[in-house]
This record gives structure tokens, C-alpha cells and sequence, in this order.
């Protein structure tokens, strides 16, 4: 499904991905670890297409397409999400009025007639729900005056919403207490399906105890270290991450 | 206008300027009217006032920023003739209302539609009439040789009109007040005047609108007695080609509620100036205004909230877009005088630039006398939050949709001000449309 190549991105003028190697199929669940600092979100915004982001070596590949070319918004409709590890806050946009657009934008792109009221309403109904989130909050402005917990549960409801095909969840553990820990999960895990994959980007193990990853890798420095199993995460977890700091890092 | 803006602006005019005497020559074609002296008089000190200004330049105190000179690349004339146009082609009211017709700046009786507790007058019946304080009303403006579009306004004081609320009355419905301009380079010099008398309240919904060629160079005058309420909206969208100048001069007696609003798009060049007089005690005002400008168009808004008495409130909230080559100003003062303690003020304005080569003046200004008062004010001008944009764009939204999503929601903060619902409704689609359309 996703297949990068030998990527480097430079942010302002910096070599910050040096080279990453990666191939997730369908249905799996990758882990990406790595310290402060080591590319994590990085790889994140360049997978979404965020601006400043120069990449100057190798390609990204989803089902096919070459990624690198495509706006933000085509990567959306080609089924890329990617939940922000800090969700912006849009006064005066109501997330029901955003969602609608996005829903609506996705469809009109591949094709698709607009969603019908009725149906988005129940979609909506059933994924609030599942995340314990009350729909008063879609009337407000997006994220204004959300804690961080309640930016999160808004970002997995969105990615809910889309059901994309892959999505990245950057660092959405942070800022999470144990109770919105396990609903964010339950929300990931509950949209796990053979034709769906993940990219988790954590810091910490402790997300991983929740959403179980097929395969975990180790970034550091702008390169993937060590690729390995769930018990990678538990190793981490005990020795941290001095091992993987000043390898390669001449540059 | 008597403010104390003015006295501190004064400029010394030299005796008479080449370039306005242009402007004063159709004069001559209301002079044969049979008007009351008073009206004559006004109309000589206005001209006569005038000749010596001319338009203001750039050296103006208040005009600064805002460049007058394209009105004068157009001759445009007065004309004193009934102003001929096919009445089925006017446009529908807007909401549920009563109606006036104003076209080419002259009230249309036939055409106009009020509730008992209403009154309307053209505003040369209302002087013939000797309708009671009118000639106060009217003459109040002060100093002409500070305000040279009032002087140019006075000399040709004849068209327009004067409507009266009565005592006590809650005006059922708003009066919608249509100002239709039929081009063909028409100088238009409407006055109007709106009274309140005391605890009454209305809704009054202005739209100016037209096609064409045009110049309308509009006084109102607003006089609210004690406890009375007045919703005065103005809807602007002038015709491409044409210049719309319009000054309020508001006078709020004790516990008197004004709140007013404006919104406008189109025209080349639109100047809205409020001066707001609080005179008695617990005034409550407001004031806000949107604007959606692009191409080269420009708007102005210049305000002054003068508090003369204790328990005032005044806010003044605007808000505007800006795309292309579009420039806007926005000039808004709070003034307290020595008495007026206890006085509660805000301004603010916020722009939004959608393109680098559109371009905002902001000048904020709070002059305070009085020590035990609460009074502040924001302006900023800025582009498209980059970050809330990829935000959107990475939820499938495209780029020009997701601009014009950030920039409505923008422009609704301030329309969130309007109390009358359905006319919120109607701003707010209209900014949406606006919105959509501009890149088409």
C-alpha cells in the first residue's frame, strides 16, 4: 500500500530524513519510535504534503500513485489522513460544517455524489458514540476551546468520518490521560480492517499496549535503526533510546 | 460637524478653489425652487463653503488614506429633473418589511409603504411643512469648511427625506429603505433624516444599490431621543463604476440604544463615516461593519464615538476581506470628554488580505478625559493562518475552498453582531457568495 524509498527531506535548509526505507501492506499496523527530534513528524507532514518540507532524494509510492506530486488535498481523496499531533483551531468554521466540505471535496474527487444529509447524520451519530464525545462539541468552532484530550477524540472522529485508507497518527498519545488513552484506541482500533493501515508515531510504548502493532521501527537521527516485532517496543520501553543516539550523525 | 476632532483640524482654506467650482455649477437648477429661507441659506453657506475646499486631498485631517482624486476623472452632474426608471425593475424587499423608494436620491412616495406610527416626507415637503425642529436638524452639521462632502451635500440640499417615529411606537416589521441609482454619471446629494421620538424603536434596513455611473454623496442625520431604539443597517453594493460617501451623524439622548451596522461589497470607491454623539447619560451604542472588497475597489470606514455624558457604551467592531489590488481604511476614535466618567469603549478592526498587493491603513485613536473610564482597542491585518489552511486541505478541502471557508468564517465573527436574525442570515449568504464568485 505505502512504499517509501531511500527518503531525505531537508526543513530549511536541514538534512532531517536521511534516507528512510519503509513498505507497510494493507491491513497492517506500523509503530515508527524514536526520540525528540529524530524526524518522526517529519515523516508525517511529508506523507499529508505540508509545505517547507524539501524533499531532495527518493519517492514515496501509495497504491501506485507517486505521492510527492500530489497536493494535500489529493492525498486526502487518495485515502491519506493524518491526525495532527497538535489539531488547529479554526474560530468560526463548526467541525459539522468542515467535515461536511471535506466528506463532499473527497467525493467530488473520485467521482462520487455528495453525501446525503440523512446518511451523514447517521455516520456522525454512530462515531461520536463510539468516541464518548457529545455533539454539542461539532457546533462549536474546530478544536476552539477543546482540551487536549478533546483535540485528539476530534481528531480520530474526523479520521472516523473519512475512513481513509492509511492513516498516520502523529504522536495522538500525547497529552492524554489513561481514560482518553483507551477511547482514542478503542475509536483506532475499531477501524482496523484488512484494507486499512496505520502508521503510529509515538515517543512512548505505552499507546502500543492499546493499538498493537504488526511491525515496530526505531527512528533516530533521520534514519530508521532497527526494524522488529512488538517486543521492540518493550525493549525500548526498559533501555530507552541511548543506543540509537549519535550514529551517524557526522552530517 | 461639531466634534472635537474638527477643532483640533482645522485647516486654514485658501478663498476659493479652482477645481470645485465645477462641481457647484448645476446649483443654478435648484436655485428657482421655492424653498423655505433657511433652506436657502444652507444651501449658499454650503456652496459658498465649498468653493473654498473643494474635495479634500490627501492633507485632510480624516482623508489621509483615503484618495478622492478618481472622482474627479468622471464629470458627473446634478440633475434636478424626476428621475425616470421602470419601477418593476426595482428589486424585491430583502425581508418581511415596509418600504421606502428612494431613487436618484428622491423619495418615491407611490412607491413607498408605512405603518401608522411611521411618518415620511420628502425632505422639501417636510421644510416647506415647517416641520418642528427640522431646520435644527438639518443646519446641526457645524462648521461646513471642515467637512467639505456635507458643505458640497448642503449646497444642493433638495432631495431626500425625513422620517418621523412616533412617540412610544415599537415599529412592527423593519422599514427597508431602497436607494436606487440609475447611473448615466449622476451626482446624487440625498439627506436624510431619521427621528425617533422618545421610547420608541424601529429597524431600518438601507440598501444602495445601482447601475452604472454614479456619485452619491449622502448625509443622515439620526436623532434618537431618550429611550429610544433604533436597528440601522446599511446593505452597500453600489455599482462598479461608482463612488458612494455617505455621513451619519447620530445624536443619542439619555438611554438611548443605537446599534448599527453595515455591510458592503462592490463599488470603487465607498467611504462610510459614523460620528456618534452620546450626549445624555447611559447611552448604549454600537457600531460594526463588514466589508468584502477585491479588484481595485476601496472602503472606507471612519468613525467617531464622542462621549459627552457619564455611563456611556460604545463598541465599534469591524471586520473586512480584501483580494486583488482592493486598499481599505479604517480610521475609528473613542472620545471621552471630562464628564463623561464611567464611559465603557471598544474598537477594533480586523483585515484580512487575501492576496500581497491588497492593502489596509488602520488608525486607532482613543482620546480620554476623563479619569474613571474603561476603553480599549485591536487592529490587526493579516493573511491566511498557512497552518489552518494545510489543516483543511489535508481533510480533502482545496485550496480555494478552504481559503474561502477560513475567510467566511472571518467575516462572520462580525456579522454575528446583527440582532436582526434574518438579516444575518442574508450577510452572511451573501458573504459566502461573495466568497465563491470572486475567483470565477
Amino acid at each position: 500500500m505505502l512504499k517509501i524509498e531511500n527518503l531525505h527531506v531537508n526543513v530549511a535548509g536541514r538534512a532531517i530524513l536521511k534516507g528512510i526505507n519503509l513498505e507497510i501492506q494493507s491491513g497492517q499496523v506500523h509503530a515508527i519510535m524514536g526520540p525528540n527530534g529524530s524526524g518522526k513528524s517529519t515523516l508525517s507532514y511529508v506523507l499529508a504534503g505540508r509545505e517547507g518540507y524539501e524533499v531532495t532524494q527518493g519517492k514515496i509510492t501509495f497504491n501506485g500513485q507517486s505521492l510527492l506530486e500530489m497536493e494535500p488535498e489529493d492525498r486526502a481523496a487518495a485515502g491519506i489522513f493524518l491526525a495532527f499531533q497538535y489539531p488547529v483551531e479554526i474560530p468560526g468554521v463548526t467541525t459539522i460544517n468542515f467535515l461536511k466540505t471535506a466528506i463532499n471535496s473527497i467525493r467530488k474527487k473520485r467521482g462520487e455524489k455528495e453525501m446525503e444529509p440523512a446518511a451523514f447524520l447517521k455516520l456522525q451519530k454512530e462515531k461520536l458514540t463510539k468516541l464518548g464525545m457529545d455533539a454539542e462539541m461539532l457546533k462549536r468552532g474546530v478544536n476552539v476551546g477543546f482540551s487536549g484530550g478533546e483535540k485528539k477524540r476530534n481528531e480520530v472522529f474526523q479520521m472516523a468520518m473519512l475512513e481513509p485508507k492509511l492513516a498516520v497518527l502523529d504522536e495522538t498519545d500525547s497529552g492524554l490521560d489513561i481514560d482518553a488513552l483507551k477511547i482514542v484506541s478503542d475509536g483506532v482500533n475499531a477501524l482496523r480492517s484488512a484494507e486499512r493501515s496505520f502508521l503510529v508515531i509515538t515517543h512512548y510504548q505505552r499507546l502500543l499496549n492499546y493499538i498493537k502493532p504488526d511491525v515496530v521501527h526505531v527512528l533516530a537521527g533521520g534514519l530508521i535503526r532497527k526494524t522488529g516485532g512488538p517486543e521492540l517496543a518493550l525493549q525500548l520501553e526498559e533501555k530507552g533510546y541511548a543506543e540509537y543516539y549519535g550514529e551517524g550523525e557526522a552530517a | 460637524m461639531s466634534s472635537a476632532t474638527a477643532k483640533e483640524s482645522f485647516m486654514p482654506a485658501p478663498a476659493q478653489n479652482a477645481a470645485a467650482l465645477p462641481w457647484l455649477a448645476e446649483t443654478a437648477a435648484i436655485e428657482k425652487d421655492k424653498a423655505v429661507n433657511w433652506v436657502k441659506a444652507l444651501r449658499a453657506t454650503g456652496a459658498e463653503s465649498f468653493a473654498r475646499t473643494g474635495l479634500p486631498t490627501l492633507g485632510w485631517e480624516g482623508w489621509q488614506y483615503t484618495n478622492l482624486r478618481p472622482l474627479s476623472s468622471v464629470k458627473f452632474h446634478y440633475s434636478a429633473d424626476a428621475a425616470v426608471f421602470d419601477a418593476s425593475r426595482l428589486p424585491a424587499p430583502l425581508l418581511d418589511s415596509y418600504r421606502i423608494v428612494v431613487v436618484n436620491g428622491q423619495y418615491q412616495p407611490k412607491l413607498s409603504s408605512l405603518p401608522k406610527s411611521v411618518t415620511v416626507q420628502s425632505l422639501m415637503d417636510a421644510a416647506t411643512g415647517h416641520a418642528q425642529g427640522l431646520e435644527d436638524a438639518l443646519v446641526r452639521v457645524g462648521d461646513l469648511a471642515q467637512v467639505p462632502l456635507v458643505a458640497l451635500n448642503s449646497a444642493y440640499l433638495r432631495d431626500g427625506f425625513v422620517l418621523n417615529v412616533a412617540k412610544n411606537a415599537d415599529v412592527d416589521k423593519p422599514v427597508e429603505v431602497l436607494f436606487f441609482n440609475t447611473g448615466n454619471d449622476a451626482a446624487i446629494y440625498p439627506r436624510v433624516l431619521y427621528r425617533l421620538a422618545e421610547n420608541s424603536g424601529a429597524t431600518i434596513i438601507e440598501r444602495h444599490l445601482g447601475m452604472g455611473s454614479y456619485f452619491t454623496n449622502i448625509y443622515t442625520a439620526i436623532a434618537q431621543e431618550s429611550a429610544s431604539r433604533l436597528r440601522y443597517y446599511r446593505a452597500v453594493n453600489e455599482s462598479g463604476n461608482s463612488f458612494h460617501i455617505n455621513m451619519a451623524a447620530v445624536q443619542l439622548q439619555k438611554n438611548a440604544q443605537f446599534e448599527g451596522f453595515s455591510m458592503a461589497t462592490g463599488g470603487k470607491l465607498t467611504r462610510q463615516e459614523y460620528q456618534l454623539q452620546l450626549l445624555d447619560k447611559d447611552v448604549c451604542c454600537s457600531i460594526g461593519g463588514v466589508y468584502l472588497i477585491n479588484g481595485q475597489e476601496s472602503h472606507d470606514f471612519t468613525v467617531l464615538a464622542d462621549h459627552f455624558e457619564p455611563g456611556g457604551k460604545s463598541a465599534q467592531h469591524f471586520r473586512g476581506v480584501l483580494d486583488d489590488q482592493a486598499r481599505t481604511v479604517f480610521q475609528g476614535k473613542i472620545y471621552v470628554r471630562r464628564s463623561a466618567q464611567k464611559t465603557d469603549g471598544y474598537q477594533s478592526h480586523h483585515a484580512l488580505l487575501l492576496a500581497p498587493t491588497a492593502e489596509a491603513s488602520a488608525k486607532p485613536e482613543l482620546e480620554i478625559y476623563a479619569d474613571d473610564v474603561k476603553c480599549s482597542h485591536g487592529a490587526t491585518s493579516g493573511q491566511i493562518d498557512p497552518v489552518a489552511l494545510f489543516y483543511l486541505k489535508s481533510r480533502g478541502i482545496p485550496e480555494q475552498a478552504a481559503k474561502a471557508l477560513l475567510a467566511e468564517a472571518f467575516i462572520n465573527e462580525a456579522i454575528e453582531q446583527v440582532t436582526l436574525e434574518p438579516l444575518r442570515e442574508l450577510h452572511r449568504a451573501r458573504a459566502a457568495q461573495w466568497l465563491a464568485e470572486r475567483h470565477t
